[in-house]
């Protein structure tokens, strides 16, 4: 088909530009080991206390740490968006008959894979510190945010074409970023947190795929947590999709 | 020089159903600072088959926002676009696989090698694998990429992108090429190879559609002109014939004591083609109505009078008097226009 074969070598061509610099590949890589080497041994005094039930710190540390990685995937893609806006590819590619949706997915594909293969790296590596591993878990959490990555990058994409400017993308970037992770409980769990923060969570999308991913990290596969997982993550992957294809269609309006 | 293809193609022009793109009507607008912006006003075009035809006008006129209309990059707000017989509004799917287009950003993937980008773009255009291939090594060998195509493109010189860009235009051979201000920041010698490969694909039955605000862009590699400003097209032709339509200087410089000048100007300003003629200094500057008509008559004159001429010039006028006359502005803002100057002796 020829949507999936022009994907594909859109995929393609994101992958090698992003193996000719493999500076990102190694920063991309470095970031969430440091975490786990510096971040994770201040948590061992709060083990087997509110928030960390169970042995080790790194069994709700590290899908935290994996959602994060999740995030900062995606969200490059604006960036690449606005300067393929600015050196005129994005225009070049709008007036071949290439599908809009397969311009979108090329990112995404490439955006999921820098995910998904740095996590499986930290995931062996956390194991070495004390993490317990479920791997048939740990195998779906993977699918699960994944989706997180698709929809930051497809989000980011369609927000770098809407506003054209680095500037403006930066600081909406940043400044959705904080709420998002802080209130998903990425690196401390919000049951840590007043009921007020508790409830306000509960319109950040980031909060369920980050619940879910530390029930999958513990084994649980069929709960209506991963479920709730799944379900916003999707809709939210697809939204975001949508969104920027259509960005995609009239980028220059 | 363009004298017999303007011919070949003012008659191509008249005959219905081979315009590879005909306009009529278009307008279209932008929100800016109160209110909407009218970018193009009700443009009326038709491009002939197998023709080169150049957009001129200032930064500004419109030309881009026709050419991103043409192209499928932005909808028309009214009017009909049609272009290789298919209508732009209601098929532009279809439109994209019978176009190519050169932007003035260019396009290509820095970050990737010219020949990856060649092949991406073939394999785009839905051609297959081995196809692709042997396409990019026709390209590279058309337009001399061989000896940078498997750098990566951020390497590249202006003059290097520049033909990698044209190349990626036309991997698909369409039936019309639009070029946004193709040789913008180009230098003289990569400027003029350019121009051949585009009368080359021009020779081939490839339609050139470009816009340029060169006044000799226009006027050396366009078989057709529109000049647009301000939205509008405020004259359309051959080069020779917008430009003949305006008046031309003659200036002759005499063998000085030779003759009674006073009275040879009276003579000539009676000639049915001249305009006017006075003396200047030790020349006689003449105005004629066009670069084509009167000469002989003026010679003739010279002659029987026994007038020794040691010089003559010829001022033509340039695309740019025409803008003057029809906009009451000059063009010369953005351009470097060359003088039409030419000495006949």
């Amino acid at each position: 088909m020829n949507f999936l074969l022009q994907t594909a070598l859109l995929a393609r061509r994101r992958i090698l530009e992003t193996l000719r610099q493999p500076i990102w590949v190694f920063m991309g890589m470095s970031v969430p080991l440091l975490y786990l080497a510096l971040f994770a041994p201040l948590l061992k005094p709060l083990a087997g206390g509110p928030g960390f039930p169970g042995g080790s710190v790194l069994d709700v540390f590290v899908p935290g740490i994996l959602a994060l990685m999740a995030f900062g995937s995606g969200m490059g893609a604006g960036w690449i968006v606005i300067g393929e806006l600015e050196s005129g590819v994005i225009e070049r590619l709008r007036v071949t008959p290439a599908s809009r949706l397969a311009l979108v997915l090329g990112t995404v594909v490439r955006d999921v894979l820098m995910f998904v293969v740095p996590a499986a790296v930290v995931l062996v590596v956390a194991t070495f510190f004390g993490f317990h591993a479920h791997w048939d878990g740990l195998l779906v959490l993977l699918g699960l945010l994944a989706l997180l990555t698709a929809a930051c990058s497809a989000g980011s994409a369609a927000l770098g074409i809407t506003l054209k400017q680095i500037g403006s993308l930066a600081a909406v970037v940043t400044g959705l970023q904080l709420p998002l992770t802080l209130l998903a409980g990425v690196l401390l769990p919000l049951s840590l947190g007043p009921g007020w923060l508790q409830g306000l969570a509960h319109v950040n999308p980031m909060y369920y795929a980050v619940n879910a991913a530390r029930e999958l990290a513990s084994g649980t596969l069929a709960s209506a947590t991963v479920a709730a997982g799944f379900g916003v993550m999707g809709a939210a992957a697809l939204l975001a999709v949508w969104w920027s294809t259509h960005a995609y269609r009239r980028a220059m309006e | 020089m363009t004298g017999g293809a303007a011919a070949l193609t003012a008659h191509r022009a008249e005959s219905p159903g081979e315009a590879a793109v005909c306009v009529t009507g278009l307008r279209k607008s932008f929100p800016g600072k109160g209110g909407r912006v009218e970018a193009l006003r009700g443009i009326d075009l038709r491009v002939a088959a197998g023709e080169i035809y150049g957009f001129l006008g200032p930064n500004g006129a419109g030309k881009t926002t026709a050419l991103r209309i043409l192209t499928t990059l932005l909808r028309a707000d009214a009017g009909e676009v049609v272009v290789a017989g298919l209508d732009v509004g209601s098929r532009p799917a279809a439109v994209r696989r019978r176009i190519g287009y050169v932007g003035q950003r260019g396009g290509a993937d820095i970050e990737a090698t010219g020949r990856e980008n060649l092949v991406l773009q073939g394999r785009l255009y839905g051609m297959g694998g081995h196809e692709t291939e042997r396409r990019a090594d026709e390209l590279i060998e058309l337009l001399d990429l061989a000896p940078f195509c498997r750098r990566i493109v951020r390497t590249y010189s202006g003059g290097q992108r520049r033909r990698l860009e044209v190349a990626l235009g036309i991997v698909h051979r369409p039936e019309v090429l639009f070029l946004d201000e193709p040789t913008l920041g180009l230098d003289p010698q990569n400027r003029a190879n350019l121009w051949d490969q585009l009368r080359r694909l021009r020779d081939t039955g490839t339609t050139v559609l470009l816009t340029t605000h060169y006044l000799d862009e226009a006027d050396q590699l366009s078989d057709r002109v529109a000049i647009i400003d301000n939205g509008l097209v405020v004259a359309e032709g051959t080069p020779e014939e917008l430009r003949g339509r305006y008046p031309a200087g003659v200036t002759i410089t005499p063998r000085p004591g030779f003759a009674d000048l006073p009275a040879i100007a009276v003579e000539l300003e009676r000639e049915p083609r001249v305009r006017g003629a006075r003396l200047d200094g030790g020349t006689i500057r003449v105005e004629l109505d066009s670069a084509t008509t009167g000469m002989a008559a003026i010679f003739d004159l010279l002659r029987a009078r026994g007038v020794d001429v040691l010089g003559v010039s010829l001022r033509e006028p340039s695309l740019d008097d025409v803008f003057l006359h029809e906009t009451g502005r000059s063009l010369r803002d953005a351009a470097d226009p060359p003088s039409m100057e030419a000495i006949a002796s």
